[in-house]
């Protein structure tokens, strides 16, 4: 408890002329908080510990990669690829990208809708907490879930399956899944914005699964019907996936893998910035059509 | 305390000030012009029915709801200013904080929101939530769910809290317990604005009662002078004297002949609406009228905003009309 902080407040800042500013009234319990970064920090902290208590997100969300490449990676860890990579490594990268996909739709799709339909992000709108720090704690909470994904998948892969990694082309996957994270968290936001509350469970998984196949994820491209691969290139999430694989390992093996790459890396990232540019600006329409809702 | 109820000055400092303020859903108007003077320190009730508006008004002084018409002021600025928001507290009806974290884990959430905070102790201690510091949200019964939500509203020490019906979900004891907090929170000089059905509620704790109905004010004063407008008696008897000479009666708002009973019975019964029913028999017996399978209770409120507002138009109690602003709200959001 500050007694300097307390004189120093008063909301000197109000542009008004009626003389209504009466001074604070503070309680002698009262004591002075740590501002705007105390409130990232707080909201981050909440967001961490909410999200690690619910199985749903634990499971369905962190753990399901993990277990996904236990099944299907895990029995491929050993078979080289022409230039010298391992199958193993080349999953570990799908799966991933999965995880990065499914987190964005969850996290903030999903997650945000429920925060929303339940009135408490109408409550948080009473408080003078900065409206950012509630985004930012989102993606920050989920780029740690995305580490552990990474942390988990990566664990089983090099010390269950002894998958070799290339140090720098491990570091660089990792950083453009974790880029990936960021990139598609627009992506949830709008869902989360523009669905009913009780829609966007069903509307991610909906969403979900179809863009992990189609952007082969689970199959390599060269495995989906025709049709679906020629759908492939107009998703964002294919062309993460093409960075994604791209950083594993050198073309060949992409190739090899079935993952077909076309285009330069720059077409790629232009997808990929796009669907956050794009999901963003929807994201934020969907934002204020809120409140301006909740204000009728 | 300083009660100057609907002072319009503009002289004093005034924690609220809204004028003209109204808000309108289609052809429907929640609240009407209303025009309110909130001095700091007051512990004021927006005591009203069901659908009178008192939530609508209640959003639009916290800036959540922006009105059709008119202005609000709260400490001088806009009540959806960064600044005045540090000061002001609101506990609302259906918003709930994140199941899966605990009580003591929203509640510091929340302190962080603001730029001075109550202890997190405090806080807990208050609300009367020590005990259940750790469980998580989503175990909490509806009252101690109403509890977190006052232990959220002043966890940043409002200068000013708004309580749109906060006792709804709580038993007599627990009610209890909350105005007492509530009133150590005024005797530090808070501004306590809460909205309620209730009159006794209002009679209780606020030193100025403003009531609405249909959105508009209908009276604004102490709860002695609201009392003595709206608390009426319903009194149920058979009688000699006709209808028109009841309502004659000093003291009586209105007179009907029961439901059900035909109206060319030489004595229906009758069912009065007084504030006085103790002047109303004292003078039928003085008169040797015949009075007979008495009861006297108490009117609701409901029904004494009906005699209040249709005085004359004798609208049956039945004709509370189902499209109340708060119900076209609801369906609208």
């Amino acid at each position: 408890m500050s007694t300097a902080g307390r004189t120093a407040y008063p909301a000197d800042s109000s542009t008004t002329d009626s003389g209504d500013r009466t001074p604070r009234r503070l309680s002698p319990e009262a004591s002075r908080m740590p501002g705007a970064l105390g409130t990232l920090a707080a909201q981050l902290r909440a967001e961490l510990l909410s999200s690690s208590r619910v199985p749903e997100y634990v499971v369905g969300v962190v753990a399901v990669p993990i277990i996904l490449f236990t099944m299907f990676g895990l029995p491929n860890a050993g078979v080289k690829l022409p230039g010298g990579t391992d199958v193993g490594a080349m999953m570990f990268a799908s799966m991933s990208a999965y995880g990065v996909v499914s987190l964005a739709i969850f996290t903030f799709g999903v997650g945000v809708a429920d925060e929303r339909g339940k009135g408490w992000l109408r409550r948080m709108r009473a408080t003078p907490m900065p409206f950012w720090a509630y985004f930012v704690a989102k993606v920050v909470g989920s780029l740690a879930f995305c580490g552990l994904i990474l942390l988990g998948t990566w664990a089983v892969a090099a010390l269950g399956g002894k998958v070799p990694f290339d140090g720098v082309r491990l570091a660089q996957t990792v950083l453009i899944l974790l880029a990936g994270t960021v990139a598609f968290s627009t992506m949830g936001f709008s869902l989360a914005y523009w669905f009913r509350p009780k829609a966007a469970s069903a509307i991610g998984n909906l969403v979900f699964l179809p863009l992990s196949f189609l952007s082969g994820f689970f199959f390599p491209l060269d495995q989906l019907p025709d049709v679906l691969a020629k759908v492939a290139p107009y998703l964002p999430t294919y062309h993460f996936g093409q960075l994604v694989w791209s950083a594993i390992a050198p073309a060949q093996d992409v190739i090899a893998f079935g993952a077909h790459p076309e285009g330069s890396a720059w077409v790629h990232v232009g997808w990929v910035l796009a669907s956050f540019v794009g999901f963003g600006l929807l994201a934020r329409a969907g934002y204020r059509r809120e409140l301006s809702r909740a204000a009728q | 305390m300083t009660s100057t109820p609907a002072s319009g000055s503009t002289t004093t400092p005034a924690v609220i000030r809204a004028s003209g303020l109204t808000k309108r859903y289609g052809d429907l108007v929640a609240v009407d012009a209303l025009d309110l003077v909130i001095a700091p320190g007051d512990i004021v009730a927006i005591l009203g029915p069901n659908g009178a508006g008192k939530s609508t008004t209640i959003e639009m002084l916290l800036g959540l709801r922006t009105p059709t018409a008119g202005e609000v002021r709260v400490f001088g600025d806009a009540p959806n200013a960064k600044a005045t928001r540090a000061r002001v507290g609101a506990m609302l009806q259906e918003s709930s904080a994140p199941e899966s974290l605990t009580v003591a884990e929203a509640v510091d959430l929340v302190r962080h929101y603001y730029p001075f905070a109550l202890s997190l102790d405090d806080i807990l201690d208050r609300a009367d939530l020590s005990e259940k510091r750790g469980n998580r949200i989503a175990q909490l019964s509806g009252g101690q769910q109403q509890r977190l939500n006052f232990a959220l509203a002043i966890a940043g020490d409002p200068d000013l809290l708004f309580l749109d019906e906060p006792t709804a979900a709580l038993d007599v004891e627990a009610r209890h317990l909350f105005w007492e907090q509530v009133r150590g929170l005024a005797a530090h000089g808070k501004t306590i604005l809460f909205s309620t059905h209730n009159l006794a509620e209002a009679d209780a704790l606020a030193d100025r009662v403003i009531l609405i109905n249909r959105g508009r004010v209908i009276a604004d004063g102490t709860p002695e002078q609201i009392k003595a407008t709206v608390a009426t008696r319903t009194v149920r008897l058979v009688t000699d004297v006709g209808v028109a000479a009841l309502a004659a009666f000093p003291g009586v708002r209105g007179v009907e002949v029961a439901p059900g009973e035909s109206v060319g019975a030489t004595h229906p019964t009758l069912v009065v609406q007084t504030a006085t029913p103790e002047d109303l028999l004292a003078r039928l017996f003085a008169g040797g009228h015949l009075v007979s399978q008495l009861t006297v209770t108490d009117t609701d409120l409901e029904t004494a905003f009906i005699h209040l507002v249709g005085a004359t138009t004798q609208t049956a109690p039945t004709a509370t009309p189902d499209t109340t602003p708060e119900h076209v709200m609801e369906s609208a959001s």
